[in-house]
């Protein structure tokens, strides 16, 4: 596995943009020198696309700074066509496709602040004002029982001024670190430790606030937001400590407030925990639909090149006689295939308002004797109907190959009004004279009509089926929209 | 005039076509250089893959019909009938054909081409249907002026996409031939007026006049 040659930056399409996977033209670009910080991926001379590292991709902020460089360029033979490479170490010719490098950057902003970072240390820090307002006001009602009321407005300016510090210094994403955090914590430690000269043993044993109370709890939730659970319980342990040997004032209350101190801290670290994992599975999910994406783009290339050969094989050997022009007609039957199968449209994946697109049901039918002509946008229906109206499509089919002779030709049409959908399908004549008809095979082929009928008139649809002499079959499948709202 | 990517596609072409009795004035494998040599060679029908390799088809057929006026491009693509077929039907081509087709089928195509005919596929006929359909239920446009073709038109083209060759047509509606000809190039010239129509507006809107 090339691991040291896949480049750092994950393989993720630019969600609004999907030209920006692959070049500006959307097509593969050259090979020339890729600048730090765009992602490869190889594909192989058989075509199999081998997916990046995940712990190589990069994701999560520091470790973009420990990347491998690319790999040795002497290591990179550029061969004429520039889009392939031969490995030197093993000779294979890779096919490279360089992402776009803003692609990667938006990817690792992603990955360092999961969507709910932000909001949350916004409401720390909207929480330590609060707490701060509220022990500015207890310190004003409870200066009198001081031991050393001149102390108290220095402290307190200097709670004001931590606050207003951590506010600006947590609103920048990589200043959440250790030594910001710890700082954060042995602070708040200090200024309830303040409270012990300040406020007194025996105004806190009479029951009177900390200089910090409430005010303490920011630091540990600050902790349990950059580290998880264990980090928060950590700090709550710690703090509530602080706060117990301060207060000097052991009853129930005091307590009460450890524990929930260690239960915020619980709860906001899960929260935290939960949100990253989620990020990261999102961002797994980017990463394989980009990959799924490009390889698709690949396909598509490949698929016309070998569709271009197939046809050309097929008139070269049209005309010929024996192997050759056999092998040519088996050319053109898989040409067929294969363009139905390139060109088919997926279908959609059933939404809220359960609908699919019709075509893509259709599509399959396509055939080198059967051409599907529609619209160039999808037909939404709801599922049952366009399974329904599908299903009576392709009985209409089945009964031109089975009455025909064989290579018989249909077309099928469909057409998308606002009030209704039609799909008409045509055979351009079974070749049976009328007189060899058979009562049998009139009836088989009027029961198949029954059946679609059925189908149809179950949809509140209607069912043409007319005849012109040399002109073959058709059957007209018309169904009504259903009016939305 | 052939252009194609692929080279053994160029020399068939070129070949079938000289022994057809055409003249093949030149070739080319890119976009823009087969704008250039157009302008030089100035040929009457252009063969054109759909799938260039520097340049989308609609750009190279405007480029065509800005380089030669009135030259006919007969598209080819190998991947069969999707939007970029309409986008480049809408920009001025004058038929289309895959590649996969017979070769007797594919002269056909050059001679109707080339007399000034539009060559539709049934899957063609399908999009443009679909595209009419489309711009009857947009929002009308500033000027009002949303293409729409009469029930004759209609019914011609819903025929051509229901795989109906023009003879037969003929002889279902009791027209002539040359009639339903006329039918199905009227249809195209709508579409591409329309098209040219958006395009200018567009261009004044944004200023790129």
């Amino acid at each position: 596995m090339r691991a040291d040659r896949i480049q750092a930056g994950a393989a993720v399409a630019d969600l609004a943009d999907d030209r920006a996977v692959g070049g500006p033209d959307g097509e593969l670009t050259g090979a020339a020198p890729v600048p730090h910080g765009i992602s490869e991926q190889f594909v192989d001379s058989d075509h199999e696309i081998r997916q990046p590292l995940a712990g190589q991709s990069g994701l999560g902020g520091p470790g973009r700074d420990g990347m491998p460089q690319r790999g040795d360029p002497a290591a990179v033979e550029l061969l004429e066509d520039q889009r392939f490479r031969t490995d030197a170490s093993d000779g294979r010719r890779r096919l490279i496709i360089p992402l776009d490098e803003r692609v990667c950057a938006i990817v690792g902003d992603m990955a360092q602040s999961s969507g709910l970072q932000n909001p949350l240390w916004r409401a720390i820090a909207v929480y330590r004002i609060a707490a701060l307002v509220y022990v500015a006001v207890l310190v004003v009602r409870n200066v009198g029982a001081y031991e050393r009321p001149m102390l108290a407005w220095p402290v307190l300016a200097a709670t004001a001024a931590w606050t207003v510090f951590t506010t600006y210094a947590y609103a920048v994403p990589t200043r959440r670190r250790p030594p910001l955090l710890v700082a954060d914590l042995l602070v708040t430690m200090a200024v309830l430790a303040a409270s012990l000269s300040v406020v007194g043993r025996y105004a806190l044993e009479q029951g009177k606030p900390t200089l910090a109370v409430a005010w303490h709890v920011a630091p540990v939730i600050a902790w349990a937001v950059a580290g998880g659970r264990r980090w928060g319980i950590a700090a709550a342990l710690a703090m509530g400590a602080t706060d117990l040997i301060v207060r000097a004032h052991y009853d129930q209350a005091a307590f009460t407030g450890t524990v929930l101190m260690v239960l915020a801290a619980t709860a906001v670290g899960y929260l935290v925990g939960v949100a990253e994992v989620s990020q990261q599975r999102l961002e797994r999910a980017i990463q394989l639909e980009a990959t799924i994406r490009e390889r698709e783009r690949l396909a598509r290339d490949i698929h016309d090149s070998v569709l271009q050969v197939l046809a050309l094989v097929k008139r070269r050997g049209a005309g010929l006689e024996g192997e050759a022009g056999e092998l040519a007609r088996l050319a053109g039957e898989q040409e067929a295939a294969l363009r139905t199968l390139v060109t088919g449209r997926t279908a959609e994946p059933v939404d809220e308002h359960a609908e699919v697109d019709l075509i893509a049901l259709l599509d399959p039918y396509a055939s080198a004797t059967v051409s599907v002509a529609a619209p160039a946008g999808a037909v939404r229906l709801p599922s049952r109907v366009a399974t329904e109206l599908a299903a009576a499509v392709g009985a209409a089919l089945d009964n031109v190959v089975r009455h025909c002779e064989p290579g018989t030709k249909a077309w099928v049409l469909v057409e998308d009004e606002p009030a209704e959908v039609t799909v008409s399908v045509r055979d351009e004549g079974c070749g049976v004279p009328p007189e060899r008809f058979t009562q049998a095979e009139k009836q088989g082929r009027l029961g198949v009509a029954q059946s679609i009928r059925g189908r149809i008139t179950d949809l509140r649809g209607s069912v043409r089926i007319t005849s012109a002499p040399g002109q073959g079959t058709e059957v007209e499948l018309t169904v009504p929209r259903a009016s939305i709202g | 005039m052939v252009v194609d990517d692929h080279p053994m596609w160029r020399e068939g072409v070129s070949r079938d076509l000289t022994a057809a009795g055409y003249d093949v004035v030149a070739t080319s494998g890119e976009g823009r250089q087969a704008v250039r040599i157009a302008a030089a060679a100035r040929p009457d029908v252009v063969i054109l893959d759909l799938q260039l390799p520097d340049v989308s088809g609609v750009e190279v057929i405007n480029g065509l019909l800005e380089a030669v006026p009135g030259v006919r491009v007969l598209m080819l693509s190998a991947s069969g009938e999707q939007q970029s077929v309409l986008d480049a039907v809408k920009a001025g081509a004058s038929g289309y054909l895959l590649k996969s087709a017979a070769q007797a089928e594919f002269l056909d195509a050059v001679g109707r081409t080339a007399a000034g005919d539009t060559v539709f596929t049934a899957g063609l006929a399908g999009l443009v249907l679909g595209e009419f359909r489309r711009l009857a239920v947009e929002p009308p446009a500033a000027d009002g002026m949303t293409p729409k073709l009469t029930e004759r038109e209609t019914e011609v083209l819903r025929l051509v996409a229901k795989g109906l060759s023009y003879r037969q047509i003929a002889d279902r509606l009791v027209l002539s031939h040359r009639t339903v000809q006329n039918h199905v190039q009227n249809t195209l010239g709508k579409l591409q007026l329309h098209n040219r129509v958006e395009l200018t507006r567009y261009a004044i809107e944004q200023g790129l006049d």
